[in-house]
């Protein structure tokens, strides 16, 4: 079956919430049953048919067609399937995923990935804040899946993320791994203020050396960390997107933080730094 | 049924099930992997008294170890998943985490498991951490080397252990050099291990004794200071007999192990001392897996 293709007719003027649209959600469901399904659309519901144009049939394989950033939700609580946007995105994109993999070829709003428990999301663009972030109320942020963003992203990327992979090739915002609870953060440009703000675990790597960091971390010095070794070469192994971790050993400068939270959190400087910090 | 004038016996090797798992250690050099190993599979040799049956399968070159440095694979075997759950873990800590440099990882990965580094990760005494890559989950335990990396947990698989073929020769100087050429045709077969030193069993028993309390005693009937004093399986130009015992994840890797071994030692012939190849078995009563030597052979 060819892949289920949705492609939008104009742009819409309002917020439109697409996360019915999932392979999960959409598996056994007729093509005159997708046509009429409804979608939140600022303050109404409309049919799937006004907004876009319907062309395949297979619901594992979903790809939006002209996406803009008004399209909120791609991908939520989705478990598997793929879903690849060939646009910009909205925000919420893959929030409480669980499995699967969203593929944005644009840019990507607000809360990606908020939340996820497992997964894969590429964003070919830039992130807004809160990425991989955890939604006020919910616990945690990201509790495990990878995100990858091949541009830069806001502020906040990981607030109290849990598990999980967050991978940056260019720059993080401000408030990098605030409030970690565990997982990992690579920032392979630079890094904003305050990076690893109130984290308590987790792991933040940046490739370059930051302008600062916050005086509740503590220098371990520089360092062979095997652990490198095995995530870069594990990293290396996911795609051709991550092909670059090959060329980055195991040597990093070690600061162990945030001191005045539980304080065994770290940021691994790849960059080793000649004199403490 | 002769090759190069080495007789097969019309016998058949017994073997049963096992089960197995693989660990692979990562080290600095491969010098250091290979510390590591030689430790772990240390007072592995049968299962009879030691817990469980490991060796060393294979080098493994950087491109194929979990972190990219020279590593080598081990199989450990026991009779069941919870012999393997109380070698395993105790091995890995005393064997592998001691030795400088190493790091160790799942080389099974199926649905059964059992602990790796899962209670070793308190020997960083609150400061390990937990990485999930890519589905799999490390403990980081922070050592006085730098970082002992090792996987939460590694997999179990059925297996089979106890092929086995008898090598009689003349002397035990032949019989050495015989089974030395065929242990190093049989680790070229993937998936089997030979756990005895040197892959070579020097004092291949039966099952029970005369003395209640030992369960495996001397298997007198190849034993050649003994042909003239029991039923034995030896003729007078037999001087020496030696075994070899093959472990593996099931039957046709056994056999392919087999067949390699038992043709290597007949490449010798008679002319250099191995005279007959035969096989251990207890009346084909206690072992599932009856391994026939001329039918593997054919």
């Amino acid at each position: 079956m060819s892949t289920l293709v949705f492609t939008l007719k104009n742009p819409p003027e309002f917020t439109l919430d697409v996360s019915p649209l999932t392979p999960d959600k959409l598996g056994g469901l007729s093509s005159a049953q997708i046509r009429k399904l409804r979608l939140r659309y600022g303050k109404q519901e409309i049919p799937v048919d006004r907004l876009f144009s319907i062309a395949g049939a297979n619901p594992e394989k979903i790809r939006i067609n002209g996406s803009c950033d008004k399209l909120t939700g791609i991908g939520h609580g989705m478990k598997s399937g793929t879903i690849e946007v060939h646009g910009h995105a909205g925000d919420f994109v893959g929030q409480y995923m669980r499995g699967g993999h969203i593929s944005i070829r644009g840019d990507a709003g607000a809360w990606t990935g908020s939340s996820m428990s497992n997964g894969r999301i590429d964003i070919y663009g830039d992130a807004g804040d809160y990425l991989g972030a955890g939604l006020p109320g919910d616990i945690h942020g990201m509790s495990d899946g990878l995100i990858f963003v091949s541009g830069n992203a806001g502020d906040r990327v990981g607030d109290r993320m849990r598990r999980g992979i967050i991978v940056i090739q260019g720059n993080a915002g401000n408030y990098c791994g605030s409030r970690m609870a565990a997982g990992t953060i690579i920032v392979l440009n630079r890094a904003g203020k305050h990076s690893g703000y109130g984290m308590k675990r987790g792991t933040i790597i940046l490739a370059k050396k930051p302008r600062h960091i916050i005086p509740t971390f503590r220098s371990c010095g520089n360092l062979k960390m095997q652990f490198l070794r095995l995530l870069f070469k594990q990293l290396s192994e996911m795609g051709s997107q991550f092909e670059i971790f090959r060329k980055y050993g195991p040597e990093a400068h070690r600061f162990s933080g945030d001191l005045a939270s539980n304080g065994k959190g770290e940021i691994l400087i790849l960059q080793t730094i000649r004199t403490g910090v | 049924m002769k090759i190069n004038g080495v007789t097969i016996d019309d016998t058949f090797a017994e073997a049963f099930p096992m089960k197995a798992t693989r660990i692979i250690i990562t080290a600095m050099t491969l010098k250091w992997a290979y510390r590591a190993a030689n430790s772990i599979r240390g007072f592995a040799s049968s299962v009879i008294a030691c817990g469980c049956e490991a060796d060393i399968e294979c080098e493994l070159d950087p491109s194929r170890t979990p972190d990219g440095r020279p590593g080598i694979s081990v199989m450990l075997f026991a009779m069941s998943t919870r012999d393997l759950e109380r070698e395993v873990p105790m091995r890995v800590g005393q064997s592998v985490m001691t030795t400088a440099t190493t790091a160790c990882y799942a080389g099974i990965h199926g649905s059964e498991r059992i602990s790796l580094g899962k209670n070793l990760r308190y020997f960083g005494d609150g400061h390990q951490i937990s990485k999930t890559i890519n589905g799999r989950r490390f403990w980081r335990i922070p050592v006085m080397h730098g970082e002992f990396v090792c996987e939460e947990t590694t997999g179990v698989t059925r297996a089979i252990g106890g092929g086995n073929f008898l090598v009689l020769a003349k002397t035990a100087r032949h019989a050495l050099t015989a089974c030395e050429k065929a242990v190093e045709e049989i680790q070229k077969v993937p998936d089997v291990i030979t756990a005895f030193p040197g892959g070579i069993v020097g004092s291949g028993s039966k099952v029970g004794s005369k003395y209640k309390f030992l369960t495996a005693s001397t298997n007198e009937a190849f034993c050649p200071t003994l042909k003239g004093q029991v039923k034995s399986e030896l003729t007078d130009e037999i001087g020496s007999v030696l075994e070899i015992v093959i472990d593996g994840l099931n039957e046709a890797v056994i056999m392919e192990a087999m067949r390699a071994g038992i043709l290597a030692a007949c490449a010798y012939g008679p002319g250099k001392g191995i005279y007959r190849i035969s096989a251990g078995n207890f009346g084909g009563n206690l072992g599932k897996y009856h391994f026939h030597l001329q039918d593997i052979l054919k």
